[in-house]
């Protein structure tokens, strides 16, 4: 019966027989109905939600509650990787940007909108900080074998990325760097710029991938971070739904988490700011692609707020 | 009359928290109040009753919750269809949600025929 697709097989699992029973009654009734179509689409969408830990974490036929609040976790721990990524790539071209344009009359708007997204990363840097300690902590503690595999992918990913970014930092035109000399003011390190910008070449220099063309080096490396990037934040959401965590210890993370949704948002904000209103001529102007990359950003700090809520949600049925 | 057992403990004893889901499963936990029914009897005699139709999504989005809240139980399946049964908490929440449900309405038909005489 094609309408059960819609639902996820936890839920086919538990009410499949019985719904189908449900509808074939159903259909033998009224054998043609577009709100019954409807109605179960959007159920088993917000079933298959629910599965993602992105909504109802109080429904019958998923596991315990402990489990569901670490579902949600692993979601928002993908989501703000995803908003750290896009993040990154804005805030690298922008302040390198800046800094090819120093000491060029000033422009205001860009400065206060760096400083902001300069602070909002700092913060977010001192988040994760905060909220990947513990966590390696009780998974050191757990030896548990299922943990091996994200863990070893998640080592892989960050060294490819770490070893990758060191290696492209200076090889750019137009990566950080120059500042060095003492002749610019950058607002942070320009090694940290360019760091930031060479993990994420495959968000800023497609149009001169596409322009200029690249040596086989480059191109592997703009196909390889994101997938890299991608495989790490999908380890850590394992990590994170498959590790024994404490309920004291998930409260903590869903609080961070809070924290996390909250700078990130400030950031957006200030990224708006550059985008929507500076809007400064030359090299820090913010074209198309930031554009989408502001909106990419707000939805995945959409769903990271919504898995948030899920997870402070599915706390309370935990403390009963 | 249906054996009252099966309430899990610290069940909420309202239907405040189920927002959108808060009619159906008021017209679920009267339907069951007459005793176990499955989903399509369920429907049917929801229609009976209220004229209301239950669509299937929305029928299960709300035994669910029930279900989650302790508020119904499930039966062994019967022929692939699987009954559902009132709890001592479904009936205390259906009670207290009807009680002001009365109160509303008394209100209103009051406040009706005082200033339009309509009842």
């Amino acid at each position: 019966m094609r309408l059960l697709r819609w639902y996820p097989k936890a839920w086919r699992n538990r009410y499949g027989e019985e719904f189908a029973e449900f509808l074939i009654a159903d259909i033998e009734e009224r054998p043609q109905s577009a709100e019954r179509t409807l109605d179960v689409a959007r159920a088993g969408l917000l079933a298959r939600l629910a599965v993602a830990g992105l909504a109802e974490p109080h429904v019958a036929w998923q596991p315990d509650p402990g489990r569901r609040v670490q579902v949600s976790l692993g979601m928002l721990c993908g989501a703000l990787t995803a908003c750290l990524a896009l993040a990154a790539a804005m805030w690298s071209q922008l302040a390198i940007a800046r800094e090819w344009t120093l000491p060029a009359p000033a422009t205001p708007p860009t400065t206060r909108a760096m400083l902001v997204m300069s602070a909002a990363v700092l913060a977010f840097l001192v988040l994760i900080v905060l909220a990947v300690a513990p966590v390696g902590y009780a998974i050191a503690r757990n030896r548990n074998i299922r943990l091996l595999g994200p863990l070893l992918v998640l080592a892989a990913a960050v060294s490819l990325l770490a070893f990758g970014g060191h290696h492209f930092l200076y090889q750019w035109p137009g990566s950080g760097g120059h500042g060095e000399d003492g002749t610019l003011f950058p607002v942070v390190p320009a090694g940290i710029q360019a760091f930031a910008w060479s993990l994420t070449y495959w968000f800023s220099v497609h149009w001169f991938w596409l322009s200029a063309g690249l040596g086989g080096w480059e191109v592997a490396w703009i196909t390889a971070s994101p997938l890299a990037l991608a495989a790490a934040a999908a380890a850590a959401a394992t990590l994170v739904r498959r590790a024994d965590l404490s309920p004291r210890l998930l409260a903590y993370e869903t609080r961070l988490g809070a924290a996390a949704c909250a700078v990130m948002g400030v950031f957006l904000g200030g990224c708006g700011y550059w985008v929507y209103v500076g809007r400064p001529p030359g090299l820090a102007h913010a074209g198309q692609i930031d554009i989408a990359a502001a909106i990419l950003l707000a939805l995945a700090l959409a769903a990271a707020y919504q898995a948030q809520r899920t997870a402070l949600r599915g706390l309370h049925l935990v403390r009963g | 009359m249906p054996k009252r057992d099966g309430a899990r403990p610290g069940a909420d004893a309202g239907l405040a928290g189920f927002g959108r889901y808060a009619g159906p499963a008021t017209l679920i936990l009267s339907s069951l109040a007459d005793g176990p029914k499955h989903g399509y009897a369920l429907t049917k005699d929801v229609e009976e009753f209220a004229g209301v139709r239950l669509a299937p999504g929305t029928l299960y989005e709300a035994l669910a919750r029930l279900e989650s809240q302790g508020m119904i139980e499930a039966l062994e399946a019967e022929d692939r269809r699987r009954p559902y049964r009132l709890t001592a908490a479904g009936a205390t929440a259906l009670q207290a949600h009807l009680d002001a449900q009365r109160r509303v309405t008394e209100t209103g038909l009051r406040r009706l025929k005082a200033n339009w005489g309509t009842v």
